[in-house]
């Protein structure tokens, strides 16, 4: 093994894995550390990838040529194309995997590419904080690298509960990265701490499935990934249970013994993935939740129940679920427990995922504060690209967030933070007809193109799509039927592709996908239209620089409240000011007043000299 | 789609209404083609810094005479192609030019459009645009709302905002569902569509009778005012007193706004000028504003005129005629030399009544009736665009939640279009 890398990455979650994987496609040398190398990829919650808005970054990821989108297609057992009934801008792919199949595709495909992985804990930073020699690692010590990516999920000073019992670690199983976390708030980063649970794991042959609904796979063609591949041909079926008024009072009973409830939690858990004993108290008029029985794999022995999230004592969990239908001799395999982890706060990242304080330390996953897989492998790929960008002194990448989910997240999370792990929301996007997930390749081609970021075989690939897209409607503008330009023909509601094939020989042979696509980017293209117009004006906040104000704290038209906050948040542009919060439109204006004043004096200055 | 087409842009710079001389502006790339093709005129004869003669005609018929001016790319107000077309303010005329045009493929500016172009391509800071719509819009626009109309405001906006927390739910987690038959959905969009009705009925009542009401001793030259502003001889003038008795109306434009003005009879307190400025009294409003005129500003206000308006206007007329002036600090008004007459107009510009609430309003209510289209047709997508859209209006007029880019939005939808 060699001791110095272009990029190292710290964690191999899904973060990790894809931050690794683009700093290869980036041409880096890339080390990949781990403290097991057998629980790199690991599904540490439900072993499910996509859903609403999740579905879309995922394929986004694709499109910039990551690998999750490929494995959830290899390893999938269940699909489900939520909100099919709602409107195919919302639509959200999801798919069941066999948890343990892909963990092992991950672990071979980084394997594949050339990552090389070491087995070890880091236990800091090396060298100085605004540029990193390396890490520091506790068997091999000091690991060079000309750039780092931290992704190290619930494990910086992970710290577990289960009712009263409370020990360290960053999943069950696994130890909790303390050493580093102590290294960051040495290096005085602004952490906080935020809390997330999991449910328990069933034995599957103890439930009677027989008295559960049954939720069956859609049969489709849909992929994750724009490749062309074989989908994995086995398949499962979940089950749907309820809780009943006996669970409600079964948590109820057991309330005061929640490590949350008792105040031995003091982080923040995700409001949108709440414990069953959230669901208790926040919606006690609620008798039954909606619990899916999702198998963990093929082969695997156990279900996941999700839905039923806790971290109450084994007696309360265990009565519990044996008090679901067809739970009544369940047996345990792991119980669910809550686990609470320290993230680096919003002020301390850049755009490029960055921290604002060091020239090659990026994050990725939760460490930046987000919840979800598909969010953490988001971030790791824009966290690894740049990374490798550093490494080889390249102009760093950044998304926009009229263009991909991705960019809507790292403005969100690096511009206004979250109180809450960070969970994407169809919602968050204001170009939301845009941002389908039918349409990610052609989206994120131009970005993918100009920062060399795809394989060549896939560039190859998309190159295709955006030709085929290009010819279709080249053929939508220029043909018509009954003296009815296609384009316009084709946005009647009864229509459909198998209708519109059929009009015109030029679109018989067209790739059915990429037709269906282009068809609803005419759909929507007034509104989208109307979106970017409403954009122009916030980009021209952006326009407004704020790098040239020395110090806030002068500044007499604005007030004092905000003096202080701008002047520690130090934000780059007016749009970024704008959305801090504390800052009234007032402050806003007066900062434009004083910034036009500042610029005419030294305008007049400049001219007087001369 | 990663940029927007630099689409062509139209509007009508002068405000509407018959004058000497009407102005439409024109900006975008292909506007120098585009007015070669309107005005019958070579290629390329408008490229660069043009002034050209010529004439504009549909079908045959000559529509009209123009000039037009144009600016190559960089050099004009908004930084991009323009042409400024000057036509004669005949409103038929100018409406068929703007028709041509749009035919043509320009497209109608939004309010602001100009501007906002003017911002984007560095020909105006955002500073200049806010200060320009401070002038414009003034902080004064919060008094339109009457106590009853903002209440109805509020109601509304809660209940979109009920309405949108459904649709949006709907979209982000699957597994909810509308309840059964979707009957909830129903009852808060037909209770939302009532209240949208009832605002929209509310800003309606208030735009119409919000007036500027010319009031005053007899012979202080208020009918003079009334001509000079509205420019019209609608009123009778004379040196003796007490010439108007039954008082005259008009809408007129100020500074691009429509305001309703009245001229009254003088009161002087005796016989049949009182039984008239009596009434005028009566039928004042808290809505409307006056214009207190008295020569050189002696005489001040009534009390019972103060009492019932949201605000006098105080000024001294007849300024012209020196040796009547005292000093006061009110302002000083001549019909016949001008003094002060821009100032007045500014004054007149602020007052509430002239910000379109009820075409907002409108625009409410009609995003609402298209959400529930697209409820009904099963496209949430869509249907959470339009409640939004509502949603977003509603806020701009309440100004709650709002933040600078909604308030230089705002800013720029305040302005006239083609400003």
């Amino acid at each position: 093994m060699k001791d110095e890398w272009d990029v190292i990455v710290v964690g191999g979650g899904h973060a990790g894995i894809e931050a690794a994987l683009a700093a290869r496609r980036k041409g880096c040398s890339v080390v990949l550390i781990s403290a097991k190398r057998n629980r790199i990829g690991e599904m540490s919650c439900n072993p499910a990838i996509g859903g609403i808005a999740k579905g879309t970054i995922v394929r986004e990821i694709d499109a910039l040529d990551g690998s999750m989108a490929r494995t959830a297609d290899a390893t999938r057992l269940h699909f489900r194309m939520l909100n099919r009934s709602k409107g195919p801008a919302v639509w959200g792919p999801r798919v069941q995997s066999d948890a343990a199949e892909y963990a092992s595709a991950q672990q071979s495909y980084i394997g594949n590419r050339g990552v090389e992985i070491l087995e070890d804990e880091v236990t800091g930073l090396e060298g100085l904080t605004e540029k990193v020699k390396g890490v520091r690692c506790r068997g091999r010590g000091c690991v060079k690298g000309k750039a780092v990516v931290l992704a190290t999920g619930t494990f910086l000073k992970g710290m577990l509960y289960r009712g009263d019992e409370k020990w360290k670690g960053g999943r069950i199983g696994d130890i909790s990265a303390d050493l580093l976390e102590k290294d960051i708030v040495k290096r005085m980063f602004h952490v906080e701490r935020f809390k997330t649970g999991t449910p328990s794991r069933i034995v599957r042959k103890t439930v009677n499935t027989e008295e559960l609904e049954v939720q069956t796979s859609e049969k489709t063609n849909f992929n994750f990934s724009y490749e062309k591949q074989m989908i994995c041909e086995k398949e499962v079926v979940c089950y749907i249970t309820y809780t009943n008024r006996k669970t409600m009072e079964i948590a109820k009973e057991n309330l005061h013994l929640s490590p949350l409830m008792a105040g031995r939690i003091e982080g923040t858990g995700p409001r949108y993935c709440p414990s069953y004993e959230d669901k208790v108290v926040k919606f006690p008029e609620r008798i039954s939740h909606k619990i899916y029985v999702e198998p963990m794999g093929y082969r695997s022995r156990y279900f996941y129940l999700n839905g039923l999230s806790s971290s109450l004592p084994r007696e309360a969990q265990e009565k519990m679920v044996r008090s679901l239908q067809g739970f009544g001799k369940a047996e345990i395999a792991d119980y669910g427990y809550a686990v609470e982890y320290s993230y680096f706060h919003y002020t301390e990242i850049d755009d490029t995922l960055r921290l604002r304080r060091s020239e090659n330390v990026f994050v990725a996953g939760q460490i930046c504060g987000t919840s979800g897989y598909e969010e953490a492998a988001g971030l790791g790929l824009v966290a690894g690209a740049n990374a490798g960008r550093v490494a080889k002194c390249l102009e760093p990448l950044s998304l926009s967030r009229m263009n991909s989910y991705i960019g809507v997240m790292i403005d969100d999370i690096v511009s206004k933070g979250a109180d809450e792990p960070y969970r994407m929301f169809s919602s968050r996007a204001e170009n939301r007809l845009h941002l389908r997930q039918d349409n990610a390749d052609r989206r994120l081609y131009l970005t993918g193109d100009r920062f060399d970021i795809m394989s060549d075989e896939k560039k190859e690939l998309l190159t295709g799509n955006m030709k085929e897209a290009e010819r279709i409607k080249y053929i939508l503008e220029n043909e018509t039927v009954d003296g009815v330009r296609l384009s316009k023909w084709c946005r009647r509601p009864e229509m459909s592709v198998g209708k519109i094939i059929t009009v015109s020989d030029a679109l018989v042979d067209s790739e059915e996908k990429i037709l269906m696509s282009v068809l609803l980017d005419e759909k929507y293209s007034g509104y989208i239209e109307r979106n970017l117009r409403k954009n122009e004006s916030r980009r021209n906040l952006e326009k407004i620089s704020l790098r040239e104000i020395n110090s806030y704290m002068e500044i007499d038209e604005i007030c004092w409240e905000a003096r202080e906050v701008l002047e520690r948040e130090r934000p780059e542009t007016l749009a970024r000011a704008e959305r801090i919060p504390g800052i009234r439109p007032t402050d806003l204006q007066g900062l434009l007043i004083y910034l036009g004043r500042k610029r005419s004096t030294w305008n007049n200055s400049r001219a007087g000299e001369m | 789609m990663n940029s927007i087409s630099p689409e062509i842009i139209c509007a009508v710079a002068t405000p509407e209404g018959t004058s000497a001389l009407s102005i439409i502006r024109v900006s975008g790339k292909g506007s120098f083609g585009l007015l070669e093709n309107i005005m019958s005129l070579e290629k390329n004869r408008l490229r660069g810094m043009r002034r050209k003669v010529g004439r504009i005609s549909e079908k045959g018929r000559t529509v009209d005479e123009v000039v037009a001016v144009s600016w190559p790319e960089g050099k004009s107000f908004t930084g991009e192609e323009m042409v400024e077309i000057i036509c004669h303010g005949i409103p038929q005329a100018t409406r068929t030019i703007m028709e041509m045009l749009i035919r043509q493929g320009a497209r109608r500016a939004e309010p602001g459009e100009f501007a906002r172009r003017a911002l984007g391509n560095g020909k105006m800071n955002a500073v200049q645009i806010i200060t320009l719509a401070a002038l414009w819009d003034t902080e004064k626009s919060k008094k339109v709302f009457n106590g009853e109309t903002e209440e109805s405001c509020m109601k509304l906006l809660n209940k979109i905002e009920t309405a949108r927390e459904i649709v949006e739910g709907n979209i982000e987690f699957d597994e909810i569902h509308l309840d059964g038959d979707g009957k909830h959905i129903r009852s808060v969009f037909c209770e939302l569509m009532a209240r949208a009705k009832d605002f929209r009925r509310k800003a309606a009542s208030i735009e119409k009778s919000c007036r500027v009401m010319i009031m005053g001793p007899t012979n202080s030259g208020k009918s003079t005012l009334f001509n000079v502003l509205t420019g019209k001889q609608g009123a009778l003038v004379s040196d003796e007193p007490g010439t108007t008795r039954d008082g005259s109306t008009c809408f007129m434009e100020v500074r691009g706004r429509r305001i309703q003005i009245c001229d009254t009879a003088g009161s002087n307190g005796i016989g049949l000028d009182r039984k008239a400025s009596e009434a005028v009294i009566r039928g004042l409003d808290e809505k409307d504003r006056v214009i207190w005129m008295s020569v050189g500003g002696r005489i001040p206000p009534a009390d019972e005129v103060k009492k019932r308006v949201g605000e006098v206007i105080e000024i001294a007329a007849k300024s012209d005629l020196k040796d009547e002036m005292e000093m006061k600090q009110i302002l000083n008004i001549s019909s016949v030399s001008g003094e002060g007459l821009e100032n007045l107009r500014d004054i007149i510009s602020r007052v509430p009544g002239s910000m379109s609430l009820s075409g907002a309003a409108e625009r409410i209510e009609e995003s609402i009736k298209k959400s529930y289209k697209f409820i009904s047709s099963q496209e949430y997508d869509l249907a959470a665009e339009h409640i939004n859209e509502a949603e977003i209006e509603a806020r701009r007029i309440i100004g709650k939640g709002e933040n600078i880019h909604l308030s230089v939005e705002r800013a720029l939808n305040s302005m006239c279009v083609g400003k």
